[in-house]
């Protein structure tokens, strides 16, 4: 209403500007290009070309970190026969849908509690953000130092809960338990930028729809499962391909929590953390570029699955 | 009723989860020795001390804190600036191919960081730019301007158009009526992309020990992860430079959390 009156009335007064053509013109190409170009500068420079160099590089030969000659797929057929990659590859995928799994779950129970609604639920809701705040380093570092064998508040914790087993437990010594506390970490880390975004999901889906459901007798769990989380599906796919893709990104908890880095006996190596290492540790980046290639394609495939999957559903 | 015997214990476990490893860092770096190497755990240090603090505070840290600022404060003024601006030609303008630009940004997000970490390395190193502040920011804008960009442009969306115009009908040029009438409303969209862009920055690991090893350009994010795999038995005092590493951040998260919740929110309902 206000926009067409203003039309109008821009007529009206633009043949007093000099120039009114040239104008729309500059205002219709020459101005959002301009404030665009620096945008597209970082991504054409920092993003998108080293895209390109990374899959060139990755059918070169590239030790200490020199490009060498073309060697075709070798590089690719290194990786794909090499068991520790291998092992990564299927690490860190049980290690993401491990933490997808429970960071979603635990993000959902939290948003469902700060729901219900409460004088306290605004404070809580900070407090609950802040993991968000502390930086991965230092969070690794204080889960280590609480998974800590004889001084840790984890095994603390768990003897005296009874667990008599735990006590002195070394939780590094054995790939599968260092794993256990690395995605107690990362989902520690990662929940709260969920459970916030989950939060306003569920708070977008009050209105008639639900208040019909309520008068026409469904329980709160009803509710939940067959209205607020189809409404939310959408959502949910978001979160669900962000916190995939973060817990195969995962990088600092490993470097920092793991001695040495992926340790005991590569038994906690996960992709990311191999090819930092194989880049710039061991020194060929060729074989690391193509390990970055199949994350990359990996991530790919997983995003378009899920976007897919939500697609066909509704 | 019985929702309230469910609710309240609830939200007291959910804070004691988030809150206990900041505790648990804080009383850890202000205990002695004596206190912290104990069978069973001291929950309040009997003869808290300062000393870890004045030891870090005399080395390399001071330095490294300084570099960290300045790395996270020019990436999140450079994001902010290009956000910005383009923020704002995505929500007004026609911009050809918009909507893959927009999904161009979009999936800059979900890159993995390793797919740029060499090529980058390689880059920076022909132009001298390793181990510079120059090189660890551009660096950083890679990963910041997607999502600062996309959360500007759902702000600038919000804003009515008829807002401008009316100024622009009132005489004044666009740059005028965008200054005076559209930035005093985005500002909440500003703020949340610029602690989005400042905690990334602060925290980021895999480039900064990349690009920043060896260097007395060093962050704080490599300075501790090289500090705590050589002190590695000395928990106060890896406890004592975690409590400095991350103080800035949660205090500049909760001036602006309530900015940052509504940008964050703002950007994930609307995807």
């Amino acid at each position: 209403m206000t926009s067409t009156t203003s039309r109008r009335a821009r007529h009206t007064v633009a043949p007093a500007r000099a120039g009114s053509r040239t104008r729309s013109r500059w205002d219709r190409f020459g101005l959002p290009s301009l404030l665009l170009a620096p945008l597209l500068a970082v991504i054409l420079g920092v993003v998108g070309y080293p895209i390109v160099r990374t899959v060139w590089l990755s059918f070169h030969e590239g030790e200490y970190l020199m490009t060498g000659a073309f060697n075709g797929v070798d590089n690719y057929t290194e990786i794909f026969g090499d068991p520790y990659f291998l092992a990564a590859l299927l690490r860190t995928t049980i290690f993401a849908v491990v933490c997808v799994v429970t960071t979603l779950l635990i993000s959902l129970a939290i948003a469902l509690v700060l729901d219900a609604g409460s004088w306290a639920a605004r404070i809580v809701t900070v407090v609950v953000l802040l993991p968000w705040a502390m930086p991965r380093v230092a969070s690794g570092i204080i889960w280590k130092w609480m998974f800590n064998d004889q001084y840790g508040i984890a095994n603390w914790l768990l003897v005296s809960l009874g667990f008599d087993s735990f006590k002195g437990y070394a939780w590094f010594n054995d790939g599968f338990a260092s794993l256990v506390a690395i995605t107690i970490a990362v989902v520690w880390h990662s929940v709260p930028f969920i459970a916030i975004s989950m939060l306003a999901g569920l708070r977008a889906t009050r209105g008639e729809v639900l208040e019909a459901a309520r008068v026409d007798g469904a329980g709160f769990y009803q509710q939940l499962v067959r209205v607020r989380l189809p409404m939310m599906k959408p959502l949910l796919t978001i979160l669900g391909v962000m916190s995939t893709i973060f817990a195969y990104q995962s990088f600092d908890h490993f470097l920092v929590m793991t001695t040495p880095p992926g340790g005991p006996s590569h038994s906690t190596e996960v992709l990311s953390l191999l090819t930092w290492l194989q880049a710039f540790t061991v020194l060929d980046q060729g074989v690391a570029a193509a390990m970055a290639v199949v994350t990359f394609l990996l991530l790919a495939g997983i995003t378009a699955v899920y976007v897919k999957l939500s697609k066909e559903g509704t | 009723m019985t929702r309230r015997l469910i609710v309240y214990p609830a939200m007291v476990l959910i804070c004691a989860a988030s809150l206990f490893p900041f505790f648990w860092m804080i009383v850890t770096s202000l205990k002695p020795d004596t206190e912290i190497f104990t069978v069973s755990p001291q929950f309040i240090p009997h003869e808290p001390i300062l000393s870890r603090y004045t030891e870090l505070f005399s080395g390399a840290i001071p330095r490294q804190f300084l570099n960290s600022l300045l790395v996270a404060g020019a990436t999140t003024l450079i994001t902010g600036l290009i956000a910005l601006l383009a923020g704002y030609a995505l929500a007004r303008f026609n911009v050809p191919m918009k909507r893959y630009l927009l999904i161009v940004i979009l999936s800059i997000q979900m890159l993995p960081q390793t797919v740029l970490v060499i090529p980058l390395f390689v880059v920076l190193r022909n132009t001298d730019l390793l181990g510079t502040y120059q090189g660890l920011v551009l660096s950083h804008l890679a990963l910041t301007v997607g999502l600062a960009t996309y959360m500007l442009r759902s702000f600038f969306m919000d804003i009515p158009v008829s807002l401008e115009e009316s100024a622009m009908v009132d005489g004044a040029s666009r740059m005028k009526a965008v200054r005076l009438v559209v930035f005093p409303l985005v500002w909440p969209g500003l703020a949340a992309s610029s602690i989005y862009g400042f905690i990334t920055s602060w925290n980021e690991l895999m480039f900064s020990a990349t690009y920043m090893q060896q260097s007395s350009r060093e962050t704080l994010p490599v300075a501790l992860q090289q500090f705590f795999s050589s002190y590695y038995s000395d928990w106060g005092g890896v406890m004592a430079a975690s409590v400095i590493f991350t103080i800035p951040v949660v205090v500049f998260f909760l001036l602006v959390q309530k900015r940052l919740m509504q940008g964050m929110v703002a950007g994930a309902v609307k995807g």
